[in-house]
């Protein structure tokens, strides 16, 4: 490793070099900051500036990089300096265009600058360039469990891009829920008929592939290790058990119809002449073998009506079945009320719902069923009993206002999706409805056997903008295992899916974070030996990376870390960090605050503001010239979860006046991007409370503030209130005592 | 009862019999129509409903209702319909059915009125308007009948002074040139309706 | 097209919304080499224009924060704005695409400074504001644009303004001799993400938008109800700038409708649903909304956001389409007409502001591409057999999560093709 040398460049351009004095600035970075090289450049992002830095990385032999100029978040493009530890001191947007431009204020604002630059180089001195995982793995193969079509799906899919692929059924066939299909809905124009499952083709062409290799009958004993280093032990269908070495995996486990036999008072069990939308496609299939028509299984009669209760117990609102909607099922009965009138017009359908869902060209389908003579009725059922020669349904029509009962053959109730999710690892071990859940990947994590679950039982992603970042990284959720959805749907889900376990088998094998800190070089590094086995770490983490070994110090799993720092922050003994983030890269930075005296009337306020969303929207206010108080300091951190109390009580005990936390929403609709950073931070900083009193300091030296990042004129005036605050009770009596 | 409600019969029924019958099922009870209709508030059952109501089997509701004859053809409902149903023509074409089947509500005035102007229109060839006009004033008796010239006779003098009525007319009614021909071919028309709705038979 | 060789390893992404960003970030991220090309200045499309998202109520920005993120750390996507395709020719594996760049007049030595617009007189209406608001014809176009740099409207080129724009400029960023360029790209396989555009509501005549002050379509109200908005947030109406406290939000503007778009655009209920909440935020137990709809399709765990705001005491629903909307002359105030259908109601409804909740059409016009490339009737891509793929709201009407999964489907799709190894036909 070549010897460090930091240099310091500061930009006068933006009117830097107008409202501060970088002189100044300059020498502070020399002397104080002990830069080796320090320059001052009129226009440091021009070609000029940029070139003035290569030459000094090239011919001077700069290691460590401090660019005094705008925020880190601009002109990313031009400080581009791969090769070297870079540190950002924001004086444009953190001091210049937050400030004042009268005279008067030429003090405080400088003051300001010189402490970013002095932060800067503090932070670049215990700053190292990340080199990336050195335990990168590089295991390429995939591993799909599920052989339905989501499954089958991802599997052809990542085949056909290159990779290898091992796919796992537990049924002894592939083919899931399509297989059990007489027909599909259509997904192309004219969406007219009911379209050929495909599924033949679809399972031929995995069988048939040569990248795929195919385990039935079998289930996952154990899943250990991480992205790039999965070792999979398959039960397979001789009862032997076979290891499987595999870099990602999709978990396409599907969905299990929801029991009808729940549903009494829709007559499900008290007559054969009530059945589910997979009953009706097996009568369909049977009448197809059979070369007739759709027979009722109570007396082997034609169908000469049918009706279809949509929503069977689906958006239940009295909470004792499915409360969502499945989305498909509309479009389901549909399908099925045309494998009648397309045998024969003559059959009544009557399709009752309350809305119709069919988004998209699902119109075309709804209106080539009318167009076929299957009759729309809103309404909602109110029983459907068995009555001679057949079941009476009783709904009040909700367009005519009125209750009423009609007769049917045959009822078909349309049933909702229920997620294979396997255990749910947030109940309590004891709960009952625990103990009945067979977990389905077996993982060895500290954190539980299966993927934890976002709502209702589905592995879906919390996310809208990034659907398929589930919370166990290289471990991705496939069709309705994520989300009630139909086969176009799941095929496009998979296909996806597919991606990014192809993804995270190159991001673990070139060593690099997946989102959303994709292409992060750094993980965290652990000095062991100061471990006291509190285990905050390994249950803290959001995403499972940690487990523990034999004798219960934590295994830091680099490829299923997301580098939140969530760790660091939780770490009682300090003993966890990154290269280019850590308890010191932080600590040096609050130290090297210059700090006025108590009789200054200056007080000093640490901001410590997530890098996502908060620092965002302070850079944003500075754009639009929102004026805020310049007694503030503002650190970004990867996530308020990374904030280890250590930072609170240092920048207490040196003298800081206050310490505001800005981090993102938490809760039911959190908008951590870590998924538990800022609420791990709040919990924290409950506890912080009691530390404050031994200092004799009031509890409102510490605040924590959940901050969107479009609240860009709420930022400037939670800084300019609190420091209001700060001022009304009177500076820290601790000042002088560091 | 309930054994035939919300059956394909009765939409069967209307697809066959009434012009413009088969788009009936292609309603999604948006409403659009109901709410576009000027007349909308004067009418027990808007199109919509009444489309709902054929899907349902309503047949004796349906057909004996007066909806359908307060169509006035502004055709508002057909322009907007999202699903392009010919609306004025199926309210026509129901108004028609009933009528065939002598369901229609007796004493529905656009019945009555629809029903004089083509027993005046088809005899002569042309429409004699002051039987037309006496006809309907005395349609409901004598007495009302006289009440109803009378609340009209200064817009029936006034037209008597403009030469726009003649009163010889009700003696002495002249027909068109070729009402001959007329006749041959309303008989002729009257023939091929029957045929395409299967009543020649 | 078994067997065919891909003659380059460039995937390119037409369209920089969120679609594009993600089709292009998801291949770059598999190591694959990008271009990403965006007809306006800066990324981010549509979703950039809108103050929240449905089911959680976070923002879109937040988002674009991170995407933008991993593209400035991501070297293998390549960025051009103002760039169009003009035409797209060849087969599977072995594209042409000539892409129009259009003017920006100002080069990447601009440090977004803003004194070019302190230095320009003329304003334009503003284009992301959906022309609402009115900004300086030397704009940065919002606080999250990417590439952060400014642009001159051409309507300016050759006006003093211009030269008060470059003579403004201290670091030579604004250069008045840029000219329209074509450029060629050979690529292996394209992603069409051109996304949607709001279906023209003039052409709705019964409601009466252009003529009608007080009638908005729902991104328009995205604006109204957004701080970085025209009107700071503010819900107000378009006539007498009075708060808007009695909203009506009328579903299937354009959409399921034969006469418009024959397709239910899918997001609208979701959106009218979201957006009854920000009246809600807003005037808090004062406000009054009214969703007008035929049936409301809330899908899957969206359903949970249905019944809570079903459960609104604020917000009550009709089932209904409008059949005409008209103004009251002197107040200003709308009065919709209709029939609640379910059992019959006639109602002559009078609202503050009506909402058109504005269906989606592919936006995708005017570019010759190979027969490869099927669309449907409404002008969605359907899949093909060859090397280009619709991703996103360009394939079909889609939200922001479903938009991103079919992206990355996409993304995967154009792997296969530069990867060379599809060995079975795609379909």
């Amino acid at each position: 490793m070549a010897e460090t040398k930091t240099a310091a460049y500061i930009c006068q351009g933006c009117g830097i070099g107008e409202r501060l004095s970088t002189r100044q600035l300059a020498q502070i970075a020399q002397k104080e900051g002990k830069m080796a090289l320090v320059r001052e450049h009129p226009f440091l992002c021009g070609a000029e500036g940029v070139g003035l830095i290569r030459d000094d990385i090239e011919r001077e032999a700069v290691t460590h990089v401090l660019i005094a100029a705008c925020s880190r978040r601009a002109k990313t493009e031009a400080f581009h300096f791969p090769t070297v530890a870079l540190a950002r001191a924001n004086l444009r947007e953190g001091v210049l265009w937050s400030q004042p431009e009268a005279d008067e204020a030429a003090g405080l604002t400088q003051e300001m600058a010189n402490d970013y630059v002095r932060m800067g180089c503090a932070e670049l001195k215990k700053t190292k360039l990340p080199l990336g995982n050195p335990l990168a793995a590089t295991n390429r193969r995939i591993l799909v469990v599920g052989g339905g079509v989501s499954g089958l799906t991802a599997a052809l899919e990542a085949a056909r891009a290159g990779y290898q692929v091992v796919l796992v059924e537990k049924e002894r066939a592939l083919g899931g829920w399509a297989a059990k299909l007489h027909k599909r809905v259509p997904f192309r124009e004219p969406h007219a008929d009911p379209a050929d499952t495909g599924i033949e083709q679809l399972i031929a062409q995995v069988t048939g592939h040569p990248r795929i290799r195919v385990h039935l009958g079998a289930t996952l004993l154990e899943t250990r290790g991480a992205p790039g280093r999965f070792s999979v032990q398959v039960s397979v269908e001789s009862g032997a058990a076979v290891t499987e070495e595999v870099g990602s995996i999709v978990q396409a486990t599907g969905f299990t119809l929801y029991d009808a036999g729940k549903l009494p008072a829709l007559g499900y069990g008290k007559t054969p002449d009530v059945v589910d939308q997979a009953g009706l496609e097996r009568l369909a299939r049977q009448a197809a073998a059979a070369g007739g028509a759709i027979r009722r299984p109570s007396d082997g009669a034609e169908v000469g009506s049918v009706v279809f209760v949509q929503c069977a117990g689906q958006r239940d609102e009295g909470g004792s079945h499915l409360p969502y909607c499945s989305g498909h099922c509309c479009a389901t009965s549909i399908k099925q009320a045309m494998y009648f009138k397309d045998a024969n017009p003559e059959v009544d359908t009557v399709v009752i719902y309350t809305d119709l869902r069919v988004p998209g060209s699902g119109e075309d389908f709804y209106r080539s069923a009318q167009r076929k003579g299957v009759t729309f009725t809103k309404g909602r059922v109110a029983s459907v009993e068995p009555a001679s020669g057949g079941c009476k349904v009783s709904f009040r029509d909700l367009i005519l206002d009125e209750d009423v009962a009609l007769e049917a053959d045959l009822v078909v109730l349309a049933t909702g999706q229920v997620p294979n999710s396997g255990v749910n690892i947030e109940l309590a071990d004891d709960d009952p409805a625990k103990a009945a859940q067979v977990p389905i990947l077996n993982l060895a994590y500290r954190q539980g056997k299966d993927m934890p679950q976002l709502k209702h039982g589905f592995t879906d992603s919390h996310f809208i903008c990034f659907p398929y970042e589930t919370r166990r990284t290289g471990i991705y959720a496939a069709g309705p295992v994520r989300r009630p959805m139909d086969m176009a749907q799941a095929v496009e889900d998979a296909t996806g899916a597919a991606l990014k376990a192809i993804q995270a088998v190159e991001n673990a094998a070139a060593g690099r974070a997946a989102h959303p800190r994709s292409g992060d070089l750094s993980y965290p590094i652990v000095r062991i030996e100061g471990c006291t086995q509190c285990k905050r770490c390994t249950v803290e983490c959001p995403f499972g990376a940690i487990d523990e070994d034999e004798s219960r110090f934590p295994v830091f799993n680099e490829s299923r870390c997301r580098r939140c720092g969530t760790c660091m922050g939780a770490c009682p003994v300090r003993v966890i960090g990154f290269e280019n983030y850590s308890v010191d890269t932080v600590g040096a930075q609050i130290k090297a605050v210059d700090m006025p005296d108590e009789f200054s009337e200056k007080p000093r306020v640490l901001l410590l503001a997530c890098e996502n969303d908060a620092y965002p929207a302070l850079d944003m206010a500075a754009l639009q010239r929102r004026v805020y108080s310049a007694f503030v300091r503002v650190i970004p951190v990867r996530c308020l979860g990374s904030v280890n109390t250590i930072w609170i009580t240092d920048a207490l005990n040196s003298g800081y006046d206050g310490v505001m936390l800005m981090g993102c929403k938490h809760g039911e609709d959190y908008q951590c991007h870590f998924v538990k950073g800022s609420e791990l931070a709040n919990y924290r900083m409950g506890k912080i409370d009691d530390t404050l009193k031994q200092l004799g300091l009031e509890t409102e030296r510490v605040a924590t503030y959940e901050v969107a990042i479009t609240d860009v004129a709420r930022v400037a005036r939670l800084i300019d209130d609190y420091v209001a605050k700060i001022l009304e009770i009177g500076l820290s009596p601790m000042k002088g005592f560091a | 009862m309930s054994g035939e409600r919300y059956r394909n019969s009765f939409l069967r029924e209307v697809e066959h019999n009434v012009e413009e019958g088969h788009w009936v099922k292609m309603c999604m009870q948006c409403g659009v129509c109901s709410g576009s209709c000027p007349f909308g508030p004067h009418w027990a059952h808007p199109p919509q409903e009444l489309f709902m109501m054929i899907r349902a089997g309503k047949r004796e509701e349906v057909l004996g209702s007066d909806a359908m004859w307060m169509c006035t053809s502004c055709y508002n409902c057909v322009v907007r319909c999202p699903r392009k149903l010919p609306i004025t023509h199926i309210m026509h074409g129901l108004a028609n059915y009933a009528h065939r089947l002598g369901l229609a509500p007796k004493n529905q005035p656009t019945r009555q009125f629809a029903k004089m102007f083509w027993d005046n229109l088809s005899k002569t060839g042309r429409v004699n308007e002051l039987k037309l006009s006496l006809g309907l004033y005395f349609k409901d008796g004598f007495k009302q009948g006289i009440r109803n010239a009378l609340a009209m006779k200064d817009i029936g003098l006034g037209m008597l002074k403009a030469k726009r009525l003649n009163p010889l007319e009700l003696v002495k009614p002249h027909a068109c040139k070729g009402a001959k021909d007329i006749h041959a071919i309303l008989a002729k028309a009257k023939e091929i309706e029957d045929r395409r709705k299967g009543l020649s038979a | 097209m078994a067997g065919s060789v891909a003659t380059s390893q460039t995937i390119l992404v037409v369209g920089g919304g969120i679609a594009g960003m993600t089709a292009a970030l998801e291949a770059a991220e598999c190591g694959k080499e990008v271009v990403l090309i965006e007809k306006s200045p800066t990324l981010g499309g549509r979703t950039t224009l809108l103050y929240r998202y449905f089911p959680k109520m976070c923002h879109p920005i937040c988002g674009l924060e991170i995407n933008l993120r991993r593209l400035k750390g991501n070297r293998r996507v390549r960025v051009l704005t103002l760039a169009e395709p003009v035409a797209v020719s060849g087969t599977r594996g072995d594209y042409t695409a000539q892409i129009r760049l259009a003017p920006r007049y100002v080069n990447d030595n601009c440090t977004a400074c803003g004194e070019c617009a302190r230095a320009v007189t003329a304003e334009i209406p503003n284009p992301f504001d959906y022309n609402l608001g009115r900004i300086k014809a030397a704009y940065l176009p919002h606080a999250m644009a990417y590439p952060q740099r400014y642009v001159l409207d051409p309507s300016i080129i050759g006006s003093e303004d211009a030269d008060r724009a470059k003579a403004a400029c201290r670091y030579g960023a604004v250069d008045l001799d840029m000219k329209e360029e074509t450029v060629e790209l050979k690529v292996g396989a394209v992603v069409w993400a051109t996304g949607w555009q709001p279906y023209d509501a003039a052409r709705i005549q019964p409601y009466g938008y252009g003529r009608l002050r007080n009638v908005v379509t729902s991104v328009e109200f995205e604006r109204l109800a957004d701080p970085r908005g025209p009107t700071g947030g503010r819900i107000l109406r378009p006539s007498d700038g009075r708060e808007a406290k009695n909203v009506a939000f009328i579903q299937c503007a354009g959409s399921r409708d034969e006469n418009h778009l024959r397709h239910c655009s899918r997001v609208c209920c979701m959106a009218s649903l979201k957006q009854t909440q920000y009246v809600h935020e807003a005037w808090g137990e004062e406000a009054r909304s009214t969703v007008y709809y035929i049936d409301i399709r809330a899908i899957d765990r969206f359903e949970d956001f249905y019944r809570r705001v079903q459960a609104d005491p604020t917000v009550s629903f009709v089932k209904s389409k409008v059949a005409r909307i008209e103004e009251d002359r002197a107040s200003g105030d709308v009065i919709l007409h209709g029939v609640d259908t379910e059992g019959y109601h006639r109602y002559a409804a009078r609202h503050d502001l009506a909402v058109l909740a504005i269906g989606m059409e592919p936006a995708l016009r005017a570019v010759e591409v190979p027969p490869d490339l099927p669309f449907d009737a409404s002008g969605f891509i359907e899949a093909g057999a060859g090397g280009m793929f619709g991703a996103g709201c360009a394939a079909a009407p889609l939200d922001v999560n479903r938009a991103v999964q079919s992206a990355t489907a996409a993304a995967l799709r154009a792997i296969q093709v530069v990867n060379k190894t599809a060995d079975v036909e795609t379909i």
